[in-house]
């Protein structure tokens, strides 16, 4: 860091007057709005606003003299934004531009003139092959479309439909693109893209987790105790399942290639076995079990 | 889109002084709303004003001039750059 005596070209003696003059003058001659076209005006504009915010300070100029501080403890310049020339000179006509300054050379038959003409021809022909905007759509798909796939129709708020074909497998925020079915182009472009996010409805009993299904199946305290076949439903229909004897709540039994099928592969159903009781209190269960006497091994508390 | 309320406390004006900006043409908002809407470029032409009259001592009537001279200055370094444009790519004559 720079003298800032230096920057300002002041002596260490001047008076809070010079300072100002100094800064002034400098800043008159370096402030970026002033020099569009130099890169290095900012640098150097910062360099004398920390200068000029150190010295005109009477405190922290008292105690930089006192060296309690140095000049890298005032370089926090004046918060200063954007300059205003990095939006004058950016893409896009603005309301603040002005033709006065060249209008006589963009009228000629020069090169200069020329070359305008064929940019402004190039500006106006982008124009008219722009296409047209996107637009956004959400659809809410029911969960086995989802993962079997399928055509919904969408009802476009300015009328008329769209076909939306949903792939298998799809994934709930998913967004398709649907080329040339956006907005029409303004003017001759092609039109945009309609973006349609996919929103998969829940399911009564089946939950996707990756290309897994996953499935809670009740079954009776008969079948747990003695296994058997019963009916467990999948995405694309029932299927029979083997449950082993001895079976308990939260055994999972595996259906491969059950699952979702993707270009990845088929994912599977997993199966959790839920023990159910009768609602209504069976007397014949009751007395059975009544008469039942466990085995002395038997006492499912025997960790806790 | 910039409510003018932001816009006066971003740039620390005063209401007055505002509308007296808005009066000389400095800076124009687009008022097509039923209120005014600054843009971030309004701001920033805001700050430059700000500097010229109080880092460099500009008076109202000289302000006039340098913002007019400022505006012909972007207005022919975007020709400028629109020329060259063009002449890089062949002038468009030819389409690619």
């Amino acid at each position: 860091m720079k003298d800032p005596y230096e920057i300002l070209g002041v002596a260490k003696t001047a008076t809070p007057e010079e300072i100002r003059k100094a800064y002034r003058q400098l800043a008159k001659k370096l402030h970026p709005d002033l020099n569009p076209g130099d890169k290095r005006a900012e640098e150097r504009f910062k360099e004398v606003a920390s200068a000029n915010d150190l010295l005109s300070d009477p405190d922290k100029r008292r105690r930089f003299d006192a060296g309690e501080i140095d000049a890298a403890g005032a370089e926090k310049a004046p918060p200063q934004g954007r300059y205003y020339r990095e939006y004058a000179s950016g893409a896009g006509h603005h309301p603040y531009e002005s033709a006065e300054g060249y209008a006589d050379f963009a009228e000629g038959d020069d090169l200069f003139a020329d070359l305008l003409r064929r940019s402004r021809e190039q500006q106006r022909e982008q124009m008219r092959r722009a296409p047209g905007a996107d637009l956004r759509y959400e659809l809410h798909v029911p969960f086995l479309d989802a993962v079997n796939g399928g055509v919904k129709t969408i009802t476009l708020p300015q009328g008329g439909t769209l076909d939306v074909t949903i792939p298998a497998g799809v994934e709930d925020g998913q967004t398709m693109r649907l080329k040339g079915k956006g907005a029409p182009a303004p003017a001759e472009g092609p039109p945009g893209d309609a973006l349609v996010q996919i929103v998969v409805e829940p399911h009564r009993y089946f939950v996707r987790e990756g290309d897994d299904i996953l499935v809670e199946l009740p079954i009776t305290v008969k079948e747990a105790a003695l296994g058997g076949e019963v009916r467990a439903p999948t995405t694309t229909g029932g299927v029979m399942l083997k449950i082993p004897r001895g079976s308990n709540t939260g055994d999972t039994l595996r259906l491969r290639g059950k699952g979702v099928r993707t270009r990845r592969g088929a994912g599977d159903e997993l199966v959790r076995l839920k023990v159910v009781m009768p609602k209504e209190p069976d007397a014949e269960l009751d007395s059975f079990l009544a008469g039942w006497t466990p085995k002395a091994g038997y006492d499912p508390r025997k960790e806790m | 889109m910039i409510t003018e309320r932001e816009f006066l406390e971003r740039t620390h004006l005063d209401r007055g002084t505002l509308e007296i900006w808005i009066r000389e043409s400095w800076i124009c908002p687009a008022s097509t709303a039923p209120e005014r809407a600054f843009t971030e470029m309004d701001l920033a032409r805001a700050n430059m004003i700000h500097d010229l009259k109080h880092n460099m001592g500009v008076n109202d009537e000289g302000l006039d001039v340098i913002l007019h001279l400022i505006d012909q200055m972007h207005g022919l370094r975007r020709a400028l750059a629109e020329a060259l444009g063009s002449l890089r790519t062949g002038g468009g004559g030819s389409k690619a």
